[in-house]
């Protein structure tokens, strides 16, 4: 039986703001209540990375907030979509170029679907999460890594050895 | 209840614990003003679970996740055939100890708080559950559950007040607001369900939809023989609940002990102890 | 047969008596033999006892009346001396009193016939629990004591042999002074056991065992005085006479009941059984908790068909219940592994009285097979205890975290231990069973509405602190796919395997078990057993059923899953670290010590006062 069909129909989602204004924390929190209502998707607010199938990232993604967000996307299951939501997140937006910032989601981890906007629009976000689904749908259930990290995987994978791996480049590569 | 019978009905107990799952989660929504997900959206979750890569902190912890779920069925399977209330009840408490040993074995903060809440939620619950197999058991003279379902009595006009307190604890065995503690989603992400994930996650997921059905049996059987009555009774209880669920913040863990302790089990006891004294 | 039965009181007095007379640590594998063979001759003589025509009433000797006077003095005086050496006022004040007391009865004293020594059913049920449980603890004491000191290895060893034959001969006697002479010998002994190390901490909890247990002794004086006064009763069969027969003054019976009070520990004289722990004797602990306390079950028990139903009688329920209630919560504050214990000892003793006091056929059933199964149990824990201690250095909750990665044979036998004691095959969960269902026979009594309510609390109670304490055991890093069994030493595995058995073996085949072994107990006790039967496994009882396939299931679940579960690995599949919010944070993770119950503990020892006064006059009829 192939259940990968299954996916689109119960998208669960966790939430990680990486140093945002909030405005686009609270438009995703939007797509919750009654007027949006994204459950009617089936998407669940999980908050728990272990059982989430998309990571929302909001925000330019401080230097604090790097080595929580690279814990959390490699906690999570595959196979997983990330979305950035908001221009901060796609590439800094008004925190471009400061010394506290990295620019954009995609700098520490593979971004799947960017939504746009400064607060990015709830219809905008759920069209992300659509789109983020329909790729959902196709991925394949491999360890995905990101792009800077030349680590080998081979499964069964010891995540806890991967994260300190990763961690290594990460620094290692700050410091280069 | 034979036992063929009840051994078909705790198969298919996942599938229409599933179903009320789903209900429940569309009538929230209605609640809210929302339009919530479709009815088989809980099956939707399921068959996407079994499609994840798992990830597990260690295989103790893991296996304990699974056994909470065959700990749960069994459990639901002794009340179902009839056996003896008391039993049963103990058995739930026994498919919990999975749980909780589970949740303790890993060094996740929220686990532990989680399972150690989750104990103190037996302590708030449980006396209450005894004392209403003793009532049923004044009422319609016997502890099997089988004797009850055909009693020529209907407990819940004797017992009204034993009912309010059971159907008020309801949220407690569910996990429901107020009485969520243990899962408490805003504050320890599920408590001691956190470190699972796919298919490990499913069963713990899974044996919830069959604590509802060990629940709202449980409510049936406050009908006795009656058996068109046990069923409104769980269809208002489980509205009930739902609306107790939505409209109620959630209560620390000394509040709901307090609450269980010090007013359901007096009032259980007050209708009792009437009862008796009425019958002697 | 009353060969056999003296035998019983003299084999373990000779035995310590030779286990004295041998030290050096030279000796020790004489004195282990000596030790092992305890174990063969007493159960073989308790077979005896057990197989004979029951029940054997003996008449003694004259000289022997005289004797038990004499050494009655002599102990009396021993312990003012301690009283008045130690500076202790209480004991030395309490002391003279007994001897006041002592001397009065005496004077009073009727001339009676009736023999002396009664060994009924009850009591052989007694001598097998000594003669098993405790001779394994004597067993496990001379290891434990080899890697104490094995200088004095003889002497405790000696003190606790000794014991068991006092403890023999304190069930069998049926004249009430006697009794009273064998009640202050306990006491002597656990006086003994607790100051053993002689440091300033066991010598105060010593004064105190010796001070509380004294006041046990003075309301079994009071108790003989009454009844002397009121009926010319000296003996506990004579008591027995006044069974269903209205109108009897409850005095005699209130100050005996109260004696059994003080003996099994319960509030606000449970601090003796917490000093006992302290002391830094564990196998004292032992003997204390699985043996000795035992007397304070067996006294409500040999009482129970005079007092049933008796305002006496719902007053024990209330008192005792609530102590079963309360011993549990002060015991999720406690942070010492013996500790926890001992006042799950407390909360359990205070569960064989209430099951006792109800005094119907299925209550005393309850009680028995508790006395039975937590003798056993509690013998298994505190011998854990102790191997904690000594092997692997754990005293306190701390340092028992992740135990399971060193020592997983103890670990699985510290949760069998635990786990028989609230979850659901298991014996003492069967006797929880039927005191609840034998209780809902008497809803419109406050006192049974009331027990249920003490069990059911108390028992989810107790459950709250052993999985507290099995989950922060059982708490692991990460996988280990090959993990070491532990060594333990030869005489500590003799000690506990037995004990692991019979409680597995003994609760799945709970249903044989109560009807032949328990059951004709209760005959004993009651005049008529209870009405239960066996089919198979499955266990009929008047109400339910308990069947044989549940307690299989559960057994499956409980004991085969979880040993399953360390040699289940999902190989396949990816591990993970904890979830922490993506924080880089040390897991340092320790369990509740429930420290806010701290704060109802004055009024917890305050209601527990109200509720023995008020068992002392009200059920006493001192009204
Ligand atoms: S994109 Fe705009 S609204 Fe969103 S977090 Fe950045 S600054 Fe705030």
């Amino acid at each position: 039986m192939d259940f990968k069909s299954f996916r689109k129909k119960s998208p669960w989602i966790l939430h990680y703001n990486t140093g945002s204004c909030n405005g686009c924390d609270i438009e995703i929190l939007a797509c919750l209540a009654p007027k949006y209502d994204i459950e009617r998707f089936g998407a669940l607010n999980r908050g728990n990375p272990k059982q989430s199938d998309i990571l929302i990232v909001t925000g330019p993604v401080t230097k604090r907030a790097k080595e929580r967000l690279l814990r959390l996307y490699l906690e999570m299951p595959e196979p997983k979509v990330v979305v950035a939501v908001g221009a901060c997140a796609c590439s800094g937006g008004v925190f471009r170029h400061m010394y506290n910032v990295e620019n954009g989601v995609d700098k520490v981890i593979p971004v799947d679907v960017y939504v746009p906007g400064c607060a990015a629009r709830p219809e905008a976000i759920i069209d992300g999460v659509i789109k983020a689904l329909e790729i959902l749908e196709k991925k394949g259930k491999e360890v995905e890594l990101p792009r800077w990290c030349s680590v080998e995987v081979k499964p069964p994978v010891n995540r806890v050895k991967l994260l300190n791996r990763c961690l290594e480049e990460l620094h290692g590569r700050r410091r280069g | 209840m034979s036992y063929w019978e009840a051994f078909i009905l705790t198969l298919i107990s996942l599938v229409i614990g599933g179903f009320i799952y789903g209900l429940e989660r569309i009538v929230r929504a209605r609640m809210q003003g929302r339009v919530g997900p479709p009815l088989l959206q809980p099956f939707y979750d399921f068959f996407k679970l079994m499609d994840k890569r798992s990830i597990i902190i260690h295989s103790f912890h893991a296996f304990m996740g699974v056994m909470y779920l065959i700990g749960t069925w069994f459990a639901l399977f002794v009340l179902l055939s009839g056996g003896d209330l008391l039993i049963a009840i103990f058995f739930h408490v026994l498919s919990l100890a999975f749980l909780v040993v589970g949740g303790f074995s890993v060094r996740s903060p929220y686990s532990v708080i989680g399972a150690m809440r989750e104990l103190l939620h037996m302590v708030a619950y449980e006396p209450l559950y005894v004392l209403s197999a003793a009532a049923l058991y004044l009422v319609t003279g016997t502890f099997q559950v089988s004797g009850i379902l055909h009693s020529n009595h209907t407990p819940l006009f004797y017992l009204p007040l034993l009912f309010v307190a059971v159907l008020l604890s309801l949220p407690a065995i569910l996990k429901k607001s107020p009485f969520d503690t243990a899962e408490a989603h805003q504050e320890i992400i599920g408590g001691p369900e956190i470190e699972y994930s796919g298919k490990f996650y499913e069963a713990v997921y899974t044996a919830k939809w069959i604590e509802y059905i060990y629940a709202f049996f449980f409510i049936f059987l406050f009908a006795g023989g009656n058996h068109i009555l046990g069923a409104l009774l769980v269809i208002f209880s489980f509205f009930f609940f739902n609306l107790l669920d939505n409209v109620t913040a959630r209560v620390n863990f000394r509040q709901m002990v307090a609450f269980h302790w010090y007013i359901l089990i007096p009032l259980a006891v007050i209708n009792l102890m009437l009862i008796a004294l009425w019958r002697s | 047969m009353e060969k056999v039965v003296y035998a019983l009181f003299l084999v373990p007095w000779i035995l310590a008596a030779a286990v004295f007379a041998l030290p050096g640590a030279s000796l020790h594998r004489l004195r282990q033999v000596l030790t092992f063979a305890s174990l063969p001759v007493l159960v073989w003589l308790t077979y005896l006892v057990w197989n004979s025509h029951l029940p054997i009433t003996m008449n003694s000797p004259h000289w022997l009346k005289v004797l038990f006077v004499v050494y009655d003095y002599l102990l009396l005086l021993y312990f003012l001396y301690q009283g008045v050496k130690f500076k202790n006022f209480l004991v030395s004040v309490l002391a003279l009193f007994q001897l006041f007391l002592l001397t009065w009865v005496l004077l009073i004293m009727p001339e009676s016939s009736v023999p002396d020594f009664y060994v009924d059913r009850l009591t052989a049920f007694m001598f097998l629990i000594v003669s098993t449980v405790g001779t394994l603890i004597c067993i496990y004491a001379t290891k434990y004591m080899e890697q104490e000191s094995l200088e004095r290895e003889n002497r405790f060893v000696a003190i606790l042999l000794w014991f068991l034959g006092v403890m023999n001969l304190a069930v069998s006697v049926n004249n009430v002074e006697w009794f009273f002479a064998l009640f202050e010998t306990t006491t002597l002994a656990s006086y003994v056991l607790i100051r053993f190390r002689w440091d300033e901490v066991s010598l105060k909890n010593a004064l105190r065992a010796l001070w509380m247990n004294q006041v046990g002794g003075i309301a079994i004086l009071l108790g003989l005085l009454f009844g002397i006064k009121y009926y010319g009763f000296t003996h506990f069969t004579q008591f027995l006479t006044l069974a269903g027969k209205p109108g009897i003054v409850m005095i005699p019976l209130g100050f005996l009941a109260v004696s059994a009070l003080v003996k099994g520990a319960q509030m606000p004289f449970h601090r003796w059984l917490l000093g006992a722990m302290v002391a830094p004797t564990p196998v004292s602990a032992i003997l204390h908790s699985a043996t000795m306390v035992k007397i304070a079950p067996y006294l409500i028990l040999r009482l129970s068909p005079v007092i049933k139903g008796t305002l006496l009688a719902k007053l024990l329920i209330v008192t005792t219940g609530f102590v079963f209630v309360s011993a549990g919560l002060l015991a999720l504050t406690q942070d010492n592994f013996k500790k926890i214990l001992a006042y799950s000892t407390i909360s359990l003793l205070g569960l064989m009285m209430l099951t006792a006091s109800m005094g119907s056929s299925m209550a005393v059933l309850a009680s028995l097979t508790l006395i039975l199964f937590h003798a056993v149990v509690k013998a298994l824990l505190f011998m854990e205890a102790g191997i904690m201690e000594k092997l692997f250095k754990a005293k306190y909750i701390e340092d028992i975290r992740r135990l399971i990665e060193r020592a997983p044979i103890t670990v699985t036998f510290v949760s069998i231990g635990f786990m028989s004691m609230t979850i659901v095959p298991y014996g003492i969960f069967v006797a929880k069973w039927m005191a609840i269902e034998e209780a809902s026979n008497f809803l419109s009594h406050g006192a049974y509405v009331g027990s249920i309510i003490f069990m059911a609390t108390g028992g989810v109670i107790l459950a709250l602190l052993y999985f507290k304490v099995i989950g922060i055991m059982t708490r692991k890093r990460g996988e280990f796919y090959r993990f070491n069994l532990e060594k333990l030493p030869f005489v500590y595995l003799v000690s506990t395997v037995p004990l692991v058995v019979f409680v597995i073996v003994g609760s799945i085949f709970i249903a044989a078990l109560l009807q032949a072994s328990v059951n004709p107990v209760v005959a004993a006790v009651v005049g008529s057993p209870a009405p239960i039967s066996a089919k198979g496994l499955t266990l009929v009882t008047p109400v339910s059923e308990l069947y044989g396939w549940q307690i299989i299931g559960a057994f499956v679940l409980l004991l085969i899953v979880p040993i399953l579960a360390y040699f289940v690995h999902f190989t396949g599949t990816d591990r993970v670290y904890e979830y922490t919010c993506g924080e880089n944070v040390k897991l340092n993770i320790g369990t509740y010590d429930f420290f806010c119950i701290q704060s109802v503990e004055p009024f917890v020892e305050t209601t527990a006062v109200a509720l023995f006064i008020l068992t002392l006059i009200l059920g006493g009829g001192l009204v």
